[in-house]
């Protein structure tokens, strides 16, 4: 499959390469590169996927408020929910205002206290799901001073967990950035190396070109022309294989895990899905790459050529 | 054409191994250069292929004085400088027709440009129906003649030949050294040809330059 990935590539047209293209300096840099170019692009598929998860989950939740109304000797319960749900619906902004059921209510407690429970001896806090039509434009100050008339009456606007998930989310994408660049940074030094050591098993070509009246700029572009191709090459072959990951991953999260657990991954992560613009950003790392190489290579080369002579 | 000043060479600290060098190549001359092993020949020739700077004298190659060039012109007067090696140092990976084509790549010329006189050239030195062939597959003869056309290809003013016959046989050198008799009558090209072979001098009456010990004494 590699091989008919390769083939998919432009080849050079004319003269033959003056580097040859099949090295094994020129095999284990090209190693290299796909395996950088891998793990490039895995780190940034994690980026972008917590990213969008991120933006997402804060997006669902920053359109809804809960109202609790706490059990108050002396209040009537269901007067006071309708009061609440009256006074979230005439707010602007708000799209729609519903107050949960006993059963449901008490459903929301099963997972602490189990089930099979008779509650209806117990006053418990009920609660009212608010849904925002535009957060931006939610009148939250207006809502929260008219419900200080409700006795027993509070607003969770979910804020703190807002702000725990972007804080968690933009550590994890910075997390990843941060480990991008060190990719970056080993994959800029791993070349230095390879292309010495290319160049060392090159010597006999080096020195014949010098022989013949060839410039230092000359001999550079000529392996810099082979060390792009190689970037190019590997990149290529290094982002495919991280789609494919990303591909195999989520087929196997949705037929591995139980449904419940798959919805609960799901809610987290998206399904996994990089979706057509997460594709997109992998596929940056192809050029990315190249270009690296070819520049880091090009340096390497000259610094090289100029100690030699 | 080259003229050589009082010059001296000496690798790092050690002693000199030329001394006093004091010659003059008029320009279409042809000079065998000979002498025992290890007497500097090669040393010499690195010095005229502008590989190697003199620890002391003058070099005045083309009417310039080598030690005042920067780099920019001594690649630009290397380029006039053909030379063939002992041990032919073609490129295996690249047909016989890429190697010789290779000089004229590196001036940046276009395939379409070049191709005609390479062929011409590899007619010529007997080469015509080999030039698809890679090195590997050519015979010693055959590869010290692509050497040979490699470095005349480009038309350059002095070729240099260090042991160009070393390695074949003495009918084969001959006709080798023939080929570079040729070059200068029909082309002009300057010759200086390292042997060690005495039996090859004899049969051309071209001077020598004989190098003992790092001195040089030239026979007409």
């Amino acid at each position: 499959m590699i091989r008919q990935l390769l083939a998919l590539l432009p080849r050079r047209v004319g003269a033959a390469p003056i580097v040859p293209e099949k090295s094994v300096a020129g095999r284990t840099l090209l190693l290299l590169i796909t395996i950088m170019a891998f793990l490039s692009a895995v780190t940034l598929g994690g980026v972008v996927l917590v990213q969008k998860s991120a933006i997402a989950w804060s997006s669902d939740v920053g359109r809804e408020l809960t109202i609790q109304i706490r059990p108050v000797e002396g209040e009537v319960m269901e007067s006071n929910l309708r009061t609440a749900v009256s006074l979230a619906q005439s707010t602007p902004g708000v799209a729609g205002a519903r107050a949960l059921s006993l059963e449901e209510s008490q459903a929301l407690l099963e997972p602490w206290l189990g089930s099979g429970l008779d509650l209806s001896a117990i006053a418990i806090p009920r609660l009212i799901v608010v849904q925002l039509s535009d957060p931006a434009d939610a009148d939250i100050e207006q809502l929260q001073n008219n419900l200080l008339a409700i006795n027993g009456a509070s607003l969770d606007t979910h804020a703190a967990w807002r702000q725990q998930l972007n804080t968690m989310a933009g550590t994890m994408v910075l997390s990843g950035l941060l480990v991008l660049g060190l990719i970056g940074v080993a994959t800029v030094l791993a070349i230095i190396f390879a292309t010495r050591g290319a160049m060392a098993s090159n010597r006999e070509i080096v020195d014949v070109l010098h022989f013949i009246g060839a410039s230092n700029r000359f001999i550079a572009g000529e392996f810099q022309g082979r060390f792009l191709s190689i970037g190019l090459q590997g990149g290529l072959l290094g982002t495919v294989l991280a789609i494919l990951f990303f591909a195999i991953i989520g087929v196997a999260a949705g037929s591995v895990l139980p449904s419940e657990a798959t919805a609960q991954v799901g809610v987290l992560f998206g399904q996994f899905l990089l979706g057509w613009d997460g594709i997109f950003i992998i596929l940056l790392v192809v050029p990315v790459i190249a270009a690296l190489t070819a520049i880091t290579s090009r340096l390497a080369v000259r610094r090289y050529l100029s100690e030699a002579s | 054409m080259i003229e050589f000043s009082d010059v001296g060479l000496r690798y790092g600290n050690g002693p000199e191994i030329l001394k006093d060098l004091n010659f003059f190549i008029e320009p279409g001359s042809f000079h065998f250069l000979t002498g025992p092993s290890g007497s500097g020949k090669t040393s010499l020739l690195r010095m005229l292929l502008l590989a190697l700077k003199p620890n002391r004298g003058r070099v005045t190659m083309f009417g310039e004085d080598v030690g005042n060039l920067d780099q920019d012109s001594l690649l630009q007067m290397r380029r006039h400088i053909g030379i063939v090696f002992q041990e032919f140092r073609l490129l295996d990976h690249l047909t016989t027709f890429e190697n010789v084509a290779l000089p004229l790549r590196v001036l940046g010329q276009a395939e379409s440009e070049y191709r005609p006189n390479v062929i011409e050239l590899l007619e010529w030195v007997g080469l015509g129906e080999r030039m698809h062939a890679l090195p590997t597959l050519l015979s010693g003869g055959e590869k010290q003649r692509a050497a040979i056309a490699r470095a005349v290809i480009a038309r350059p003013k002095v070729l240099l030949a260090d042991e160009p016959t070393g390695n074949v046989d003495p009918e084969l050198s001959s006709r080798l050294v023939h080929l570079f008799a040729e070059l200068n009558r029909t082309l002009g090209m300057t010759i200086i040809l390292a042997t060690h072979e005495l039996p090859l001098l004899d049969r051309f009456s071209y001077p020598r330059m004989v190098l003992n010990k790092g001195e040089l004494a030239i026979h007409d």
